[in-house]
Formats: structure tokens, C-alpha cells, sequence
């Protein structure tokens, strides 16, 4: 067991500490590789550089600081509206929004932000055709910086969407019940009641998001280079792609990375700050609740606008962009006219025909299963010794440690991962190989750390305990009990893992040649007008649409499948002959009194704690 | 059937155990000795953290003790160095809340212990005893549902079913009714005694609840901060208690201070208290002029409109009355002259209780008290 849970460890570790290490050293250690080549000492040169350069370090800081900055609060405060119309209000048409919002969850970023410029072209795109039947001379620019952190929030909305879902569904309304009992208004209860409990998650998620933007490529590459504005992301990815003649500047762009490595760490303080008070305050409460329902009345008609305008600009504007894109030929405006005469529907054919397409969806599917799997499978072991191990320093190290890839940006990830396949290449040949990405993509292993650890705290331990006095082995109770129970967790959490990693782009961005490159980045290839040979808008758009469709396809297909063998087993069960059959229920329920019981003993323990 | 059952002889001696926190080693168990004779019904009884859970999972071999021996007919469990793992112990065990594995039916958690290394039996064989356990909890007819379905009543039946499937020579119970309502709880207790007399199996229950341990055991072993305080048997327990804790901790008690003043009689002393003098049995060990403590059984306390003609009557006036139902509690002053010199709970039959307040007298028969040194 201790030695199952140690290899799991220390994979995590050299998936994680390793690459983190080679690029501070690179920081370090001269202007290219910091090993095996003759310009490689140790100097401070690069950091010298950085400071001698520090109008361009403090433009980039800045426009970095406004554009993720701004992008998380007004995804945040979408995000936060729409969770809150779909738990807490009586909008109607609630659960047609709630699979609203999701839509785009499952759209890759990389084709999310191709149709947003698609649909924002000032003479073709959809969205300033339509501003320009209204009045007045509205036309948005797709370049204007500002458009630009309009786009990163809505590109990114949907996940603190779904991590603030929960958050709301799980909050007892008994406690803002009692405020409104107490004589409080429905805005005086949000501001005091509501808005302070609900602060320390709210806060994580802002956190996370933070990250999240900071460390994805899409939108600054396909956006920033024309707005003249340099993002950090940007920044790391032109600073490794050399000019011609030049070597590229890894020294200097490791500089880059730790002074964001930095920021980023601060900003994960403040995130475990903030879980650790959300775990307390959930704690409180802890019974069976429903959360109160806001009555909308008069505010139905611009609630329900809102979300209309949003699902608008998220999906219905994009994927029309996309689609109208595909089947023209060059870029045109829509019109009857042109819908009649010019649209073909090649492009699709094309895709298929593609050997090439077929050959980077395979990659994809091989290199999202893979590190699905490594990080799976590595975390869940960690989480299950941490989790059930003593309480040490030691293990409080390496928890912190297994969760820290969150605080990790994908930039710096991909290009940290980057360096350390260049370095180690002379003695393991893995960089540009799809085993390199494998790898690579494995390191949002705390994803599947998080869950294994609570899905393991979940797991009672009276229920180990049971299998043991009934007579079987520490391996036996751990089949029997803790495997099938943590199975669903790991098996949902594997699904997740695997549609972000088909959705990936920024990491094989950085490692991937094109032998390896998934489908994400070929996609790309062909609607960037700068790679000559391949470009192709139709085709890049048709493959785009494609591309959508089929992780829709999987992901939704794979957790079909997931629960149709959870119902199946659960009818297999009440289907012995002779007894009462039951219909098929959600197979881990935990049972009836857990809640009440676990709460029981918790107060216990910490009574006898206190009395001791 | 119930012949296959019976029970083994537990003994623990001298239980040692310390739980280590930042800080060092924190005891917890602090030489916890007792036996259990075969086939009887042993409460440990105590309140939070008196240590009666952690002696139940030493027995269990989920703790391993610091010191001490833990040994089941011939077969010794463990010594202070020593521990045979849980699933080589052959006890069964029922958690207080339950532990029913929720990704089974019933029936498999029944035959759970039947199907491992520790107990494992042909299958066909599993299968009928398993069948046999649920019998037993009458929850034959649900076998094939998930655990899951079960109601909390029915959840934990299956935990005694699960728990008595490989036939163990002693059964654990760690406060299995703390969970239930109040109803339900003293349906299964009767169950579970009449249950545990049937098959003749060794019983060891953690309780903190009093009437629990009165009412099913043969013996009741009260613990407080990591020591057994008495063991006795419930009726012994209750009125002979060893000292105030026990005397406390067991059942509503008035404890009136007093002082050791003359030699009575045979027996018996007068006791200061009350500022006047009490007749009262005279423990031992115990020389004129000491401090002790008399107590009483609010039972045991009769109240009267006139003084009868016995000892130990004192005039008191009624402050409370409360209605219980089939009892009625009534609370009152003691006074010595005007003022008041202490207070005393009695309770009695509701058909002739005082009004509140009234003026009575109290009684405070000597054959009914216990009296305690210190």
C-alpha cells in the first residue's frame, strides 16, 4: 500500500517539480539551454535583461494585468448572474439555460476564439452585420483591446459557471430564510447574509479563473498580434519562436515565467486561504436543503433578454460564423444572395478526405486517453494514501504539492515541459512525440487529485473498518469496498480530463511538430493565414465544426456509457428471481443516515478531542 | 441452528493505549481490565471521551494497544506488542453507524464475511448462512435490494445480520442505537438482547446512554477518563454506585453533603446535614468527623402532607412540580425553621403529588441511600 502510494507520488512529482526546475535553471543559466551547450553558465543575465527591457516588462505586465484581470471579473460576474438565474430564481425555461450555458463548455477555445473572429470581421462577420441594422454606427472593432477581454470572458465563462453552480445549489436556504424572517429585504439578505457566506468559494473561483486566463493562448494569439497589445502568453510563445538567424530566447523567456510563476503562486495562497474558509463555512450547515427560490416578477422579460443576448454572442452568432465560413469560399458577408450563389459544401468532404485530419484525431484521442489515464490513475492512489494516511507534515507537504498544478498557468506549463524535453533529449529522445505530450498534458493531474482525495474522505472509514472485523484482508477490503466506490469519481473525473485534453491547444502549441500535433493544432495551422501552405479558412472551419461535434460525440458518449453500465448493474441486482425489484436507482447513494451520522460523530470526535 | 453460535470468554488486562498527537502521547486507555463470561452481555458504559470506544477497537484489533493483554478463550489477540490483524480475530462487529456498503444489495453485505480470507466458505454453504443472518434480522425478503434502499432501522439490523454471519464467538457493538429514534431504539434494544440470549454469543456494547446499558446487560463496566470506575451488575450498579461519578453518571441522583457526627446503632451513624442530624447505614472505612456525601434516588425520596413517626423526616416546601406522565418530578426546599438549607428532587406517583408550593415533609428512608466517602 505505502509503496503503491509512494511510485504514485513520486510520478506526480517528476511530472510536476521536474519541468518547474528546468525552467528556473534555464533562468538562470544562459541565454539558450541551460545543458549541453557551450553558452550555458550560471548569470543572472537574463533577469539583468529583463530589467534593462523594463518598459516592455511593465507594458506587458500591464496589458497582461487589464486583460486577464478584466476578462475574469466579467466572466465572473456572467457567470455569477447566470448560475444565479438558473438555482436561485423561478426564471422560466431554467433548464434549457442551464444546457445553454453548458454548450460552450465543450466547444474547444481554439475554435471558440476562431469563430469569434470569424464573427467579428468588419465586412464579413455576422455580429457587425447585425449592429449595423440598428441604429446608430455601432461596429465592433475585432482588434480593439477591449474587444479582446471581451472575448477572453466569454471564452472562458463557463467554467466559473460551473464551479459557482454547485456552490449556490449547496447553500442552505434556511439561513437566508431566517434573514428574511428577521425583517431583511431580498437585497439586504444578498448583501449580508449571502454574499459573505458565499465569499471564500467565490473567491477560489475567481482565483482559478485568474489562472485560467493567464495561462491559455487562444485569444491572445489569434487576437493580440494584431491589437499591437503584448499578453504574457504572447509573450512566452514569440520569445521561443525565433527569427530567422536567431537563437530563440529561452533564457529570457524562463525570466518571463518565474515572474509570473510568482504571481501565480500568490494568487494559489490566496485560493487555499479561501477553500480552506469555503470547507468551514460549508461545514456549518450540512443537512438536507433546498435552496430558496427568488420570485423574478417584473424582471422576467429583461432576465430572460439577457440570457438571450448571451447565448447569442456565445453560441448561435459563433457557430454561425463558423458555419458560414465553411461553406464559403473567402471570406463574403452573408446574403441571400450569396447563399444562393456562392456557398458550396466541399469543404466538409475535404476535411474527411483528409488523411491528415484522421491522423491528428487519432493523436488527440491517444494523447487526452493516455494522460487521462497516467494522471488518473497516479492521483487517485496519492489521494487515497494521503487521504487515509496520519496527518504529518510530510503529508501535508505533499498534498499541497499534488495540488498545486491548478496554480500552474498552461503557458508555463507547456513551455516549461518544452525545455525539459529539449534538455533531456541527448539522453531520452522524446521531445516533439506524442509521448512528450502525453506527459505534458498529464501535468493537470491536481484536477484528479482534488476529487480522488475528497471522493476518499467521502468513503467512511467505518466501511474499511468492516470489511476488516468481517474477516478480510487489508487488500480484500480495498478491492471489495474502496475500489468500487471510488470507481465513479475516478471514472467522471477521467471523462473531464479527457475532454480537456482533446480541447487542448496551448501546450501541444509548444511541443507539438507536425508528426505529433493533435487535432487542435492542425486546425489551427489552416486558418492562420501565416502558414502558407496549409491555409485553408473553409476547410479550417468545416474541420473546426467537425472537430466540436466529435468531442461532443465522445465526452458525451463516453458518460452515457458510464451511466448506462451504472444502471445496468443496479438492474442486474433487483432482477434475481423472487425478490422485489426495485427500479434502477443511482447506484451510490450513500446510504440513508450518512449525512446525520457523520455529522454525529465528527461532533463526537472533537468532543473527545477536547476532553482529552 | 443456535447451538452452531456460543460465545468465547474475553478477558482484557491491564488495556493500555495512547493516541500520539503534535504534543507526544496522549493516553487514552489508561489499564482498562475486565472479563466477559461466555454467552453474557458486558456494557461499557461512559461519557464522550472516556475512553470505551478506543477498548471496544482495541478487542477489535482496528487500534493496536500500547500495553496489556486482550485474549478470547485460548487465543490470545494481543499483547502490548503483539496484535493479531481484525480479520484474523473471528468477532463480528456492529459500527454506530453502521458501515452498510452502499455499492452492495443486502445480501452481499450479509455474505461479505462468508466470501473473505478470514471466514470463506463454499458457496453454496455462504449462501445459506448468509440467508440464515438476514433470517435472523427478518430481513430475508429484502435480500436482493441495494443497502442503500434500507431504512435506518432496516440498515441496522443488516449490520447485526453482516456482523453475525461467520458465526464470531463475541459480537462488538459500538453504540449501534445511538442513530435510531427514540422509539425505534427501544424496539431494538429488546431485539438485540433477546438476540444475543438466543444465540448464546459473547457480547461487548459501548454506550453512553445509561438505560441502554441498565437494561440489556448482565454487566455494566463504567469508564471515565480512561479507567473502569465499577463494573457490577445493573441493580448493583444503580444503588450500591462506587462513587459520585458513577453515582452521578447512572441515573438521576441528590447528593446532600454531610458530616460524620456519632455512632447510632449497629451499623449506622448520624450524619450532619441539612443543619440537623440523618440517620443513615455507615460505610466503611469511614471515622467520626469525615466529610461524605448521601445520596439519593429521587424514588427514593417520599414526600408526606403530615410527619410521620420515623426518622429522617425534614419539612421542606414544594417549588416545582412536573408532570412526566406516568411519574410526577417535584422539587423542593428543605428549611430549617424559615430559611431554606437545601434543595431535593423526588419523584412519585402523579395521583398524590404536592401542589406547588405547598408545605410538606420530606423522607429520607436510611435503607434507601448510599452513602459516599468524600
Amino acid at each position: 500500500m505505502t509503496v503503491t502510494t509512494v511510485i504514485a507520488g513520486s510520478v506526480i512529482f517528476l511530472l510536476l517539480a521536474i519541468p518547474l526546475a528546468v525552467q528556473v535553471i534555464t533562468a538562470f543559466r544562459g541565454p539558450f539551454l541551460p545543458f549541453g551547450v557551450s553558452s550555458a553558465k550560471w548569470s543572472v543575465d537574463n533577469f539583468v535583461t529583463l530589467w534593462e527591457l523594463r518598459e516592455d516588462f511593465w507594458a506587458v505586465l500591464g496589458s497582461t494585468a487589464v486583460f486577464v484581470g478584466g476578462s475574469t471579473i466579467i466572466s465572473l460576474l456572467m457567470a455569477f448572474g447566470l448560475a444565479w438565474v438558473t438555482v436561485r430564481t423561478d426564471a422560466p425555461f431554467r433548464r434549457v439555460i442551464s444546457v445553454l450555458v453548458i454548450v460552450p463548455f465543450i466547444v474547444p477555445p481554439i475554435v471558440k476564439a476562431q469563430a469569434y473572429l470569424l464573427m467579428l470581421s468588419p465586412e464579413s462577420g455576422v455580429l457587425n452585420q447585425v449592429l449595423r441594422l440598428l441604429p446608430g454606427d455601432l461596429v465592433v472593432d475585432p482588434y480593439a483591446f477591449s474587444t479582446m477581454v471581451v472575448i477572453q470572458s466569454l471564452t472562458n465563462v463557463t467554467f466559473p459557471y460551473l464551479m459557482i453552480v454547485p456552490i449556490l445549489t449547496s447553500m442552505d436556504g434556511s439561513l437566508e430564510e431566517s434573514a428574511r424572517v428577521s425583517g431583511a429585504s431580498w437585497p439586504q439578505t444578498l448583501r449580508r447574509v449571502t454574499l459573505p457566506m458565499l465569499w471564500p468559494g467565490l473567491l477560489g473561483v475567481t482565483v482559478l479563473t485568474f489562472i485560467l486566463g493567464l495561462g491559455s493562448l487562444e485569444v491572445p494569439l489569434l487576437f493580440g498580434q494584431e491589437s499591437g497589445k503584448d499578453i504574457f502568453a504572447l509573450k512566452l510563445w514569440t520569445l521561443i519562436s525565433a527569427s530567422a538567424g536567431e537563437l530563440p530566447q529561452y533564457g529570457l523567456a524562463a525570466a518571463w515565467g518565474c515572474v509570473f510563476l510568482v504571481i501565480t503562486t500568490i494568487a494559489f495562497v490566496i485560493y487555499l486561504r479561501a477553500t480552506r474558509d469555503a470547507e468551514r463555512r460549508a461545514s456549518i450547515s450540512g443537512k438536507g436543503f433546498r435552496p430558496t427560490v427568488m420570485k423574478l416578477g417584473g424582471w422576467k422579460p429583461p432576465v430572460l433578454l439577457a440570457v438571450f443576448v448571451f447565448t447569442l454572442l456565445t453560441a448561435i452568432l459563433p457557430l454561425f460564423a463558423l458555419f458560414w465560413s465553411a461553406i464559403t469560399p473567402y471570406p463574403i458577408a452573408f446574403s441571400f444572395e450569396a447563399l444562393a450563389t456562392q456557398t458550396h459544401f466541399t469543404a466538409f468532404g475535404e476535411v474527411l478526405g483528409d488523411p491528415e485530419f484522421w491522423a491528428s484525431l487519432g493523436r488527440t484521442l491517444v494523447i487526452a486517453g493516455g494522460s487521462a489515464t497516467i494522471a488518473c490513475v497516479a492521483a487517485t492512489v496519492l489521494a487515497y494514501g494521503i487521504a487515509r494516511g496520519r496527518r504529518t507534515v510530510w503529508t501535508k507537504a505533499v498534498d499541497l504539492f499534488a495540488s498545486s498544478s491548478v496554480a500552474i498557468p498552461a503557458v508555463i506549463a507547456g513551455f516549461a515541459m518544452f525545455l525539459t524535453f529539449m534538455v533531456i533529449n541527448p539522453v531520452i529522445p522524446l521531445a516533439g512525440t506524442i509521448a512528450a505530450l502525453v506527459i505534458a498534458y498529464s501535468y493537470r493531474v491536481s484536477i484528479a487529485y482534488r476529487s480522488g482525495y475528497s471522493a476518499t474522505l467521502q468513503i467512511r472509514k467505518e466501511l474499511e473498518e468492516a470489511a476488516l472485523v468481517s474477516g478480510a484482508s487489508p487488500l480484500e477490503g480495498f478491492r471489495k469496498v474502496v475500489v468500487p466506490l471510488l470507481m465513479p469519481t475516478v471514472f467522471a473525473v477521467w471523462i473531464q480530463m479527457f475532454i480537456l485534453g482533446t480541447n487542448e491547444f496551448t501546450l501541444p502549441a509548444f511541443l507539438a511538430t507536425p508528426e505529433s500535433r493533435p487535432l487542435s493544432v492542425y486546425m489551427y495551422a489552416m486558418i492562420n493565414p501565416r502558414s502558407a501552405q496549409l491555409y485553408a479558412p473553409d476547410a479550417g472551419a468545416a474541420m473546426a465544426l467537425i472537430f466540436t461535434l466529435l468531442v461532443f460525440l465522445i465526452g458525451y458518449g463516453l458518460q452515457w456509457a458510464v451511466s448506462l453500465v451504472a444502471i445496468g448493474r443496479a438492474r442486474r441486482r433487483s432482477a434475481i428471481p423472487g425478490l422485489g425489484a426495485r427500479p434502477a436507482a443511482a447506484p451510490n447513494d450513500p446510504p440513508a443516515p450518512a449525512t446525520r451520522a457523520v455529522a454525529a460523530q465528527e461532533l463526537e470526535e472533537q468532543k473527545e478531542f477536547a476532553d482529552r | 441452528m443456535t447451538a452452531a453460535h456460543g460465545g468465547g470468554r474475553l478477558v482484557v488486562d491491564g488495556l493500555e493505549k495512547q493516541y500520539e498527537l503534535d504534543g507526544g502521547a496522549v493516553p487514552v486507555v489508561k489499564g482498562v481490565s475486565f472479563t466477559i463470561e461466555p454467552g453474557t452481555f458486558t456494557s461499557l458504559l461512559g461519557p464522550s471521551g472516556c475512553g470505551k470506544t478506543t477498548t471496544l477497537r482495541c478487542v477489535a484489533g482496528l487500534e493496536t494497544s500500547n500495553g496489556g493483554r486482550i485474549t478470547l478463550d485460548d487465543q490470545v489477540l494481543s499483547t502490548g506488542t503483539e496484535h493479531l490483524p481484525p480479520d484474523k480475530r473471528d468477532v463480528g462487529m456492529v459500527f454506530q453507524n453502521y458501515a452498510i456498503w452502499p455499492h452492495m444489495t443486502v445480501f452481499a453485505n450479509a455474505v461479505f464475511p462468508l466470501q473473505v480470507s478470514g471466514g470463506k466458505l463454499p458457496k453454496k454453504e455462504a449462501r445459506a448462512r448468509a440467508m440464515e443472518a438476514l433470517e435472523l434480522v427478518q430481513l430475508d425478503a429484502y435480500a436482493h435490494r441495494p443497502a442503500t434502499a434500507l431504512s435506518g432501522g432496516q440498515q441496522q439490523r443488516l449490520a447485526l445480520a453482516r456482523a453475525l454471519a461467520h458465526r464470531p464467538r463475541l459480537l462488538l457493538l459500538d453504540e449501534p442505537l445511538s442513530n435510531l429514534d427514540a422509539k425505534l431504539r427501544d424496539t431494538m434494544r429488546n431485539e438485540l438482547r433477546s438476540l444475543q440470549q438466543r444465540l448464546g454469543i459473547t457480547a461487548l456494547y459501548v454506550t453512553h446512554d445509561q438505560s441502554e446499558a441498565l437494561s440489556m446487560s448482565d454487566r455494566v463496566a463504567v469508564m471515565n477518563q480512561g479507567r473502569i470506575v465499577q463494573e457490577a451488575s445493573p441493580r448493583e450498579l444503580y444503588y450500591q454506585p462506587a462513587d459520585r461519578f458513577v453515582a452521578d453518571f447512572v441515573g438521576r441522583v441528590n447528593m446532600i453533603p454531610a458530616v460524620v457526627r456519632e455512632r447510632s446503632g449497629a451499623g449506622e451513624v448520624l450524619v450532619e446535614a441539612f443543619g440537623t442530624r440523618l440517620a443513615t447505614p455507615c460505610p466503611d472505612g469511614v471515622a467520626l468527623g469525615d466529610d461524605v456525601t448521601v445520596t439519593y434516588r429521587p424514588e427514593s425520596v417520599r414526600w408526606h402532607e403530615t410527619a410521620p413517626d420515623r426518622p429522617n423526616v425534614l419539612p421542606a416546601r414544594v417549588v416545582r412540580v412536573e408532570f412526566l406522565g406516568e411519574i410526577v418530578e417535584v422539587e423542593v426546599e428543605v428549611l430549617a425553621g424559615a430559611t431554606v438549607v437545601g434543595t431535593l428532587v423526588a419523584r412519585g406517583a402523579p395521583l398524590d403529588s404536592p401542589a406547588s408550593g405547598s408545605s410538606i415533609f420530606v423522607e429520607l428512608d436510611p435503607n434507601a441511600c448510599r452513602v459516599l466517602a468524600g
